[in-house]
């Protein structure tokens, strides 16, 4: 009988993850409870995110270097009735959203930020900025004193626009998710994983462009030859500066960087969506509320029903759905390692599997800290 | 009109005895009780407006012959010093029946209990004759002695019994002083008021106690009552019965039993032996700023939050002899004040202890931790502590401020030293509950601490009840001082020390003015000799 040579077991603290990836599982343990509260959440998460992509889109093209952006959240819809509402707070906390823009803008990585560094960018915001403040000589002196302002103000908006775009991608696949769900065609969490990961597959070359209209002309801040592409520029580095790098969260560390309590390279921060303790959700400065918030409104049934049955009901709904949020977060990333992956993971070739291996392990090294055994406990 | 305080509560104790056991007795016991103590309260309050408080006598004088041979009567009647005890009593029985555990076991007998104590602390603010005070202030002791020994924690019986042993020896040093001042004195009954008459009005003449006698009596009055307050070194049974009583049987211990103390000391001490009061002013006053920096230090060293409380409230309540011992107007009003809002203070802070305990299972500072999580853990409770442990250590806008201000004022023109350390014991509160609050409500939650089981709105009402009033008075502190401010006078030994600068009120105003160097001048302010 002749043996096939098989992989040796890794020696990973996180073996454990690393043989359920190659098996073709995902980082989120498998089970019915957990196919239900990743799917129900990503449900209420693919209506927030369209809020959110949708407003990001209208600030990027709408709000495009508005010095004082006062109805920003807005959407265009200014009424007495809509003001109210807002400083009522009954509303969705778009704030969020831009909080994750300027992580991702401060993060930077992948072409998105590489182009928005190249001197063809800053040519081609030279006649934008020239267009948008043709009456404003004040601004065009500023400008002249202060060069490397306005160009700032055009990347986050091009951040803006980058994270909308992708959002709106996301949101979709989540929507969809939600209905095969509904339609009894997701029963695993592996199927979960696939279907995020045939999404970002479908939209992997879906080019990123930014155009903004002044005065009835367009004008192109990432034209279409840049060659942006969804994958590889706005979803991958959203991972790494939102899921993986993130900032901490005020009042929750601290801050004495002489001290080295915090990283000494930003490449090294882990304080994004896999590491970051939802305990703290309801404090004052810890962002992620918002989205918490935002997302109880639009929680399936089934999944409020799973919250009330919990000790203290619905008194600590929005820990609860951070910690949910936290498990389909394991699942997103499970699809993005899958996608990213230099194999199939499944694959029976062991020089691939070897290749696969190395690349799971670097992987895992950044999941030592993160809250991935909280994730997958009982 | 007073005997219903004292009686309704008795007729409670009753019908809760006559409840048929047929009936689910747990769930009308409560009721009866919540009733009767809701009426009590409301008699109270009732009282309080047919009360004229510009009448320097006593009020609604209700005198029954009772055992003729042994000159005892039943006499009650109400004064600017009684009523905002009476009023503290009613109101924190019924918070205390309210936050008591509706799964109480033996529910009949502990809610009579309850109503008992209410009856007989009521009987003794209301007292008029110093036999009757004596039987009320015996006859509180048994039902607080059973209901910490049956309900209380794990060192129930051990407690009960210090407890039992303390304040019998304070009855009966009490019972030996008050048959002293009688048969000494000459009255011929144990009625307050002419035995009062006799001794004060006629001080100047021979026949009154002598400064001597006076001071030896005053020893019994000090030991019984410093026993029953607790003052330093005879405190030691109160931190060991509060950690072992149960909540609502702390609130009653902290926010009225005590005040029996200060009340009789203030009443039988400044009232009847006042020579002997005026004598050992300075030394009552250094054994206050002694007992306030002794439950300051004791403070600071304590784990268990529950006994945070309950030394603070020994250093708390040393600022009433503190002002009780400079005897000027405004001393006393504070004493009166500092008396109510360490009743409010220390019951809400005892409550909260009990809904972190109850939830919590634990009051150790050292294990609990980040309890203000807005979601998992106690939010409101612990921002209601942190309200109570501010009004505690004085902030403005809160009753302590009131009342300590008031209480400093009023004695550092008298005994400035002894003032200077007392405020500095109230500068200290900061120091022992900040570490209790840093420690036990910031921070992260622990894991372990996580599964805390919601907190109900009715374990929250009682103490956000005491929260507004706490507010209320030190917004408004005339709803206090309106009560003492004609009557408390009339309390001040006649003969105060040599020349001091005493303080009058102005008529208009509500609050007494305090004798200033910037007002020296002013007609409002006389100088005695």
């Amino acid at each position: 009988m002749v043996s096939t040579p098989q992989l040796e077991p890794s020696k990973h603290q996180l073996a454990e993850f690393i043989h359920r990836l190659e098996a073709g599982e995902a980082l989120l343990r498998d089970s019915p409870e957990h196919v239900l509260e990743v799917v129900g959440i990503l449900k209420s998460y693919g209506v927030v995110l369209d809020a959110y992509s949708n407003n990001l889109i209208y600030i990027a093209d709408h709000q495009f270097l508005v010095l004082f952006p006062l109805f920003k959240y807005f959407n265009g819809e200014i009424n007495p009735g809509k003001i109210l509402k807002f400083l009522w707070h009954d509303r969705i906390n778009y704030e969020y959203a831009e909080y994750c823009m300027k992580s991702m803008f401060w993060h930077g990585g992948g072409g998105l930020d590489t182009y928005l560094d190249s001197p063809e960018f800053l040519e081609a915001i030279k006649p934008v900025i020239k267009a948008r403040f043709k009456l404003n000589p004040l601004m065009l002196g500023l400008d002249r004193v202060f060069p490397d302002f306005l160009p700032e103000q055009i990347r986050q908006s091009a951040y803006y626009s980058g994270l909308g775009q992708f959002w709106r991608v996301m949101s979709d696949i989540f929507i969809d998710l939600s209905d095969r769900y509904d339609a009894g065609e997701i029963k695993t969490i592996p199927e979960v994983v696939d279907h995020i990961l045939q999404g970002l597959v479908a939209d992997a070359s879906r080019p990123i462009t930014y155009t903004v209209n002044i005065g009835g002309q367009d004008y192109d801040i990432i034209p279409k030859s840049a060659n942006l592409t969804f994958l590889m520029d706005t979803a991958v580095p959203y991972v790494e500066a939102v899921f993986f790098r993130g900032t901490p969260f005020l009042g929750t560390v601290s801050y004495n960087a002489q001290a080295y309590q915090i990283p000494m390279f930003q490449g090294d921060f882990a304080y994004g969506a896999l590491y970051a303790d939802p305990l703290p959700i309801g404090c004052s400065g810890i962002p992620p509320t918002l989205l918490m918030q935002d997302m109880r409104h639009y929680l399936p049934d089934y999944l409020t029903e799973v919250y009330r049955q919990s000790l203290r009901k619905e008194e600590d709904l929005r820990i609860q759905i951070c910690e949910t949020f936290q498990k389909s977060m394991f699942c997103v990333t499970t699809a993005a390692l899958q996608g990213l992956a230099p194999h199939p993971l499944t694959t029976d070739d062991l020089e691939e599997q070897k290749a696969n291996r190395s690349y799971l392990e670097g992987w895992m090294n950044r999941f030592t800290k993160s809250r991935i055994l909280q994730a997958n406990a009982e | 009109m007073l005997s219903v305080l004292v009686w309704f509560p008795l007729f409670g104790v009753l019908l809760l005895a006559l409840l048929p056991k047929s009936i689910d007795a747990n769930k009308y016991a409560r009721s009866v009780a919540l009733v009767v103590a809701g009426l009590v309260f409301a008699w109270t309050v009732y009282i309080a407006v047919l009360f004229n408080p510009k009448q320097v006598t006593m009020q609604f004088g209700e005198f029954v012959p009772w055992i003729k041979a042994i000159g005892l009567n039943y006499h009650l009647a109400v004064d600017g010093l009684s009523l905002p005890l009476l009023g503290l009593n009613s109101l924190l029985t019924f918070i205390a029946i309210w936050s008591t555990d509706p799964e109480v076991e033996r529910p009949r007998f502990y809610y009579a209990l309850m109503l008992l104590l209410n009856s007989s602390v009521a009987g003794a603010f209301l007292a008029q004759d110093v036999l009757l005070f004596f039987l009320f202030y015996e006859l509180e002791i048994i039902p607080l002695y059973f209901l910490i020994a049956i309900w209380g924690g794990a060192r129930r019986s051990y407690a009960a019994t210090k407890f039992l042993l303390y304040t019998a020896f304070s009855g009966i040093v009490l019972l030996a002083t008050f048959l002293g001042i009688v048969w000494l004195s000459g009255a011929s009954s144990f009625a307050y008021e002419p035995l009062r008459a006799i001794i004060v009005g006629a001080s100047d003449t021979p026949s009154g106690l002598t400064l001597k006698l006076q001071l030896i009596l005053m020893v019994g009055i000090l030991l019984g009552f410093g026993i029953k307050i607790p003052f330093f070194p005879l405190h030691t049974w109160l931190p060991d019965a509060h950690v072992e009583a149960s909540t609502p049987v702390s609130v009653l211990l902290a926010g009225v039993l005590l005040k029996l103390g200060t009340y009789g000391l203030l009443r039988y001490g400044v009232g009847l032996l006042p020579d002997a009061w005026v004598y050992l002013g300075p030394w009552l006053a250094v054994w206050a700023a002694v007992s306030a920096l002794y439950g300051t230090s004791c403070a600071i060293s304590q784990q268990d939050m529950k006994k945070v409380v309950a030394y603070a409230s020994i250093a708390h309540m040393a600022f009433i002899l503190l002002a009780a011992a400079a005897s000027t107007e405004l001393s006393m009003i504070a004493a009166v004040c500092q008396m109510v809002s360490h009743g409010l203070i220390s019951a809400l802070l005892f409550l909260l202890v009990g809904v972190v305990y109850k939830k919590t299972g634990s009051r150790d500072m050292f294990f609990l931790r980040g309890l203000l999580n807005p979601e998992r853990g106690l939010p409101l409770v612990g921002s209601m502590m942190i309200l109570g442990v501010m009004a505690s250590a004085g902030i403005p806008g809160m009753v302590g401020f009131i009342s300590e201000f008031l209480t400093f004022r009023g004695s550092y023109p008298i005994f400035p030293v002894q003032t200077l350390f007392c405020m500095l014991a109230t500068g200290l509160t900061a120091v022992y509950f900040l570490l209790m609050i840093n420690r036990v409500f910031f921070g992260r939650l622990p894991d372990e601490l996580e599964p805390i089981p919601p907190v109900k709105w009715s374990d929250r009402l009682p103490a956000a009840i005491l929260v507004v009033l706490i507010f209320l008075l030190g917004i408004q502190p005339n709803y206090i001082v309106r009560w003492s401010e004609t009557q408390i006078a009339a309390l001040i030994p006649y003969n105060p020390r040599p020349p001091q600068i005493m303080i009058t009120n102005i008529p208009d105003q509500s609050m007494a003015t305090v004798s200033s160097p910037i007002v020296a001048a002013s007609p409002q302010i006389e100088i005695t000799n």
